[in-house]
């Protein structure tokens, strides 16, 4: 292309679109959907996470190798002997957007609301007897039986135990103010949400700083992933999230953008109904466990292995949690076998019914190569193909269902994987697992702990608790030459940086 | 005239009591809970059925139909259960990309289409008619996502002549706002030009055979005059009336090109509320685009009375 041309396109661009060259000082970023809530407590939902951490604070964060250090207590908390007391000391002049100062009746409040109001809040609202303020800047959390997970949950942003000015804390807050580096400036729902830095903000110490180095992030929701890509390619943002692996080569190609691989990002699971049906029965399911190929699964979802890995571990290589405990069951794909406990368990043909979604394309391929697969160990399968509203409602009620598909990332804290409780929508009971759950989230030594998880990830294989199907990667793309935004599945951008 | 005018009023209100109703009805029977969805894939059971009570989901369907009944004679379409906001605020704040988009691409269409179709009419059979057909036969089968998708990759991506998507952040005025309309409005308008280059061509085919036509060119009247003065104005009815439809569809039909586009109009809020199952938005949008309907509907039956003064109701 010419210069000629080359300047025609750049005054012609800025004239139609008010320059949707990337402004200095500015970062776009296109997520999946619009935030349906700004309060992060009430919704587990990635795109709620992404948006609120940058102004919503919690008590502590996960620094790059996931583990947890303070965010808004001044240093980690002093446990006491029996592992039932959290004493938390809390980082003095803090200051929320609307002005006032952070204070222990302030995080009291808002812990307190967690518990009620919060999914992970509730889940362990029993456990904790009380939430006290024991100093101005003191805050102390007595537990009923000791639950090590505490602080991990402390520190999630996703179902956040978020801080909050005492004076806005009811069921439902209206307008959230919270004390992170940016503050929310103005919301046009699906244009827009706009973040602008904010002056009074104080470094926390222990944590990675957060150097809001740009004036303003906007989060622009770009449902379509195509145009995700387009957008990312043409220079309108400065980061997408979530985009179609099949477009990793021409972003690589691209002058304008470049490729983040998150590496691996998640993992594809089978969730299996243990409350009601057919898999209730211990032979059925390991026949679905024995009968599935899952490496032809995971290409037949990802296409290309650059982009998954076969491995059975719960936590992949290279995290601290990984232990290959019970991983012999894991890719037997051997149908005859599955057969043999098919013939074990009486089994009378009664259709094996896997809800799915095609919200996730990969969902949908990695159920299609299942389902051959479990008729050739002689299951009859039922494939419920729904779209993701329905999905959701239909999994909530375990008559509809034996198997549905989901994903979820690698979470820094097993505890946080829901499907390991009795009380999960999956209702996985087993006296033996939930004794060594008990005792994995009481134990306080890590040490101690890798060693529980170990026992938990063997029985998960041995009873089935849920299939775990792979590892795969989440692709992401950035503006070339921006600097500041590690990998994450919740990405922060107060450190993004582009080189002018 | 005034009868008629009532007529066609009571019309309009059973077309829209008839829409409302079965659009409550359909939203409802599809699967799908909007709670669920909301709260995020960690919910438990419990949350879910607690804030169904709080959304009034709980309550027997008859009890919801009343209500919203009630609410809807009052104006008041109800609130969005997605967005916490009543569902007229979220309908107005999408209104202006749709209006836009839609008669910026009926512009495009008609600046397009009539002066071909009127030629390739004139010219019955020549190599432009047959071009111009052909391509309009092209135009009408690709269809508009198709041609976003290429339009996008191509003059947005590659050349950056357009923005790609979107519709401004918080510092595009109004004129940078309808420069994000610019590809879309092209996009639809291509499609859309098809159907009215057909019917100006075969409506000023019939004309053209009149005659009257050949009497006035007979009596040496000027070729611009005879195709404008005389043809056009009596080929104008089937025209009008397919413009007026075109217009109607624009607003409804947009719903692809501004889901490739991401623009935030009726048309992608409508397909967001559907997934998102935020019931009272998929019912006030299907309210207000029925009684856009029917009003451009209207207004194209009151046009024929100027165009043609034989017309009388």
């Amino acid at each position: 292309m010419s210069n000629k041309l080359n300047l025609l396109n750049l005054s012609t661009a800025a004239i139609l679109a008010g320059s949707p060259l990337l402004a200095a000082g500015t970062i776009d970023v296109a997520i999946i959907g619009e935030p349906d809530t700004f309060d992060p407590m009430v919704s587990t939902k990635d795109v709620v996470s992404i948006v609120t951490q940058h102004f919503v604070e919690t008590l502590y964060t996960f620094d790059e190798s996931w583990s947890v250090v303070p965010l808004l207590a001044a240093a980690m908390p002093e446990i006491g002997e029996d592992g039932l007391t959290y004493t938390i000391p809390l980082r003095e002049g803090v200051t929320f957007h609307d002005g006032s100062s952070m204070d222990s009746a302030d995080v009291v409040a808002s812990v307190e609301r967690w518990l009620d109001v919060a999914s992970r809040g509730m889940a362990i609202a029993d456990r904790v007897e009380s939430v006290e303020a024991t100093g101005p800047s003191e805050v102390t959390v007595t537990l009923t039986e000791p639950y090590a997970p505490l602080l991990s949950l402390f520190a999630f942003s996703n179902s956040a135990a978020a801080i909050y000015p005492e004076e806005i804390v009811a069921p439902q807050i209206e307008t959230v103010i919270g004390t992170g580096p940016y503050r929310l400036e103005a919301h046009e729902p699906d244009r827009y949400t706009q973040l602008v830095r904010f002056e009074d903000y104080t470094q926390p110490e222990g944590a990675a700083a957060r150097e809001q180095i740009p004036d303003e992030i906007r989060f622009v929701p770009v449902p379509d992933t195509n145009t995700r890509v387009e957008g990312l390619l043409s220079g309108q943002f400065a980061f997408a999230d979530s985009l179609p692996t099949e477009a990793f080569d021409r972003i690589e190609e691209s002058d304008a953008a470049e490729p983040v691989l998150l590496e691996p990002f998640g993992w594809p699971i089978f969730a299996v109904n243990h409350k009601q049906g057919l898999l209730t029965d211990l032979d059925i399911r390991k026949a679905v466990q024995a009968a599935l190929p899952y490496d032809d699964m995971l290409f037949a979802a990802f296409g290309d292995d650059r982009f998954f890995q076969t491995e059975g571990a719960l936590y992949p290589e290279g995290w601290t949690w990984h232990t290959e405990a019970g991983t012999e069951l894991y890719n037997i794909n051997d149908q005859e076998e599955a057969a043999g406990y098919l013939e074990e368990a009486d089994y009378d043909g009664t259709p094996l019914r896997i809800l799915t979604s095609r919200q996730y394309e990969f969902h949908y391929q990695m159920a299609e190569v299942a389902q051959m697969a479990l008729e050739m160990a002689g299951f009859t399968v039922e494939m419920a193909v729904v779209d993701w509203a329905t999905l959701a409602q239909n999994r909530d009620n375990p008559e509809l269902w034996d198997i549905y598909i989901t994903h979820a990332p690698f979470l820094p804290e097993p505890a946080l994987i829901s499907t390991l409780f009795a009380t999960s929508r999956e209702g996985w009971d087993n006296p033996k697992k939930n004794e060594i759950l008990d005792r994995f989230t009481s134990e306080s030594d890590p040490e101690a702990r890798l060693e529980i998880f170990a026992e938990l990830q063997e029985i998960a294989y041995e009873d089935v608790g849920f299939i775990k199907v792979g590892n795969f990667n989440a692709l992401q793309g950035q503006a070339r030459g921006m600097t500041g935004v590690a990998p994450s599945p919740w990405p922060t951008f107060w450190n993004a940086e582009i080189a002018q | 005239m005034t009868s008629y005018l009532l007529r066609r009023l009571v019309g309009m209100i059973v077309v829209i009591f008839l829409v409302l109703t079965i659009a409550f009805i359909l939203v409802r029977l599809a699967p799908g809970d909007p709670a669920a969805l909301m709260l995020g894939p960690d919910a438990t059971p419990e949350e879910v059925v607690a804030l169904r009570a709080r959304l009034g989901l709980d309550q027997p369907i008859v009890a919801q139909y009343l209500s919203f009944l009630g609410n809807v004679l009052r104006g008041d379409l109800g609130q969005s259960l997605f967005f916490n906001l009543p569902v007229t605020d979220v309908l107005a704040s999408r209104a202006e990309p749709t209006i836009f988009l839609a008669l910026f691409s009926l512009i495009f269409a008609l600046v397009i289409a009539t002066p071909i179709g009127i030629y390739a009419a004139y010219r019955h059979g020549s190599a432009v008619d047959q071009t111009s057909i052909s391509s309009a036969m092209l135009a009408a089968s690709v269809p508009s996502f198709l041609t976003g998708l290429i339009f996008q990759r191509y003059l947005a991506t590659d050349l950056g002549w357009f923005p790609a998507s979107g519709y401004g952040g918080p510092d595009a005025d109004f004129l940078d706002r309808m420069g994000y309309l610019i590809l879309p409005s092209i996009t639809l308008g291509i499609t859309n030009s098809a159907l009215i280059l057909r019917f100006t061509r075969a409506s000023m085919l019939d004309i053209l055979g009149e005659d009257y036509v050949r009497t006035a060119r007979a009596k040496g009247m000027s070729e611009t005059r005879v195709i404008l003065r005389h043809a056009l104005k009596n080929a104008g009815i089937p025209i009008i009336t397919v413009v007026g439809l075109t217009f109607a569809l624009l607003v409804s039909g947009a719903v692809v090109t501004e889901r490739v586009f991401n623009l935030p109009g009726l048309g992608n809020l409508v397909v967001n509320a559907v997934l998102r199952r935020d019931y009272p938005v998929i019912q006030g949008t299907l309210i207000v685009v029925a009684t856009l309907y029917v009003l451009v509907n209207l207004l194209t039956d009151l046009l024929y009375l100027t165009v043609d003064k034989r017309v009388k109701y």
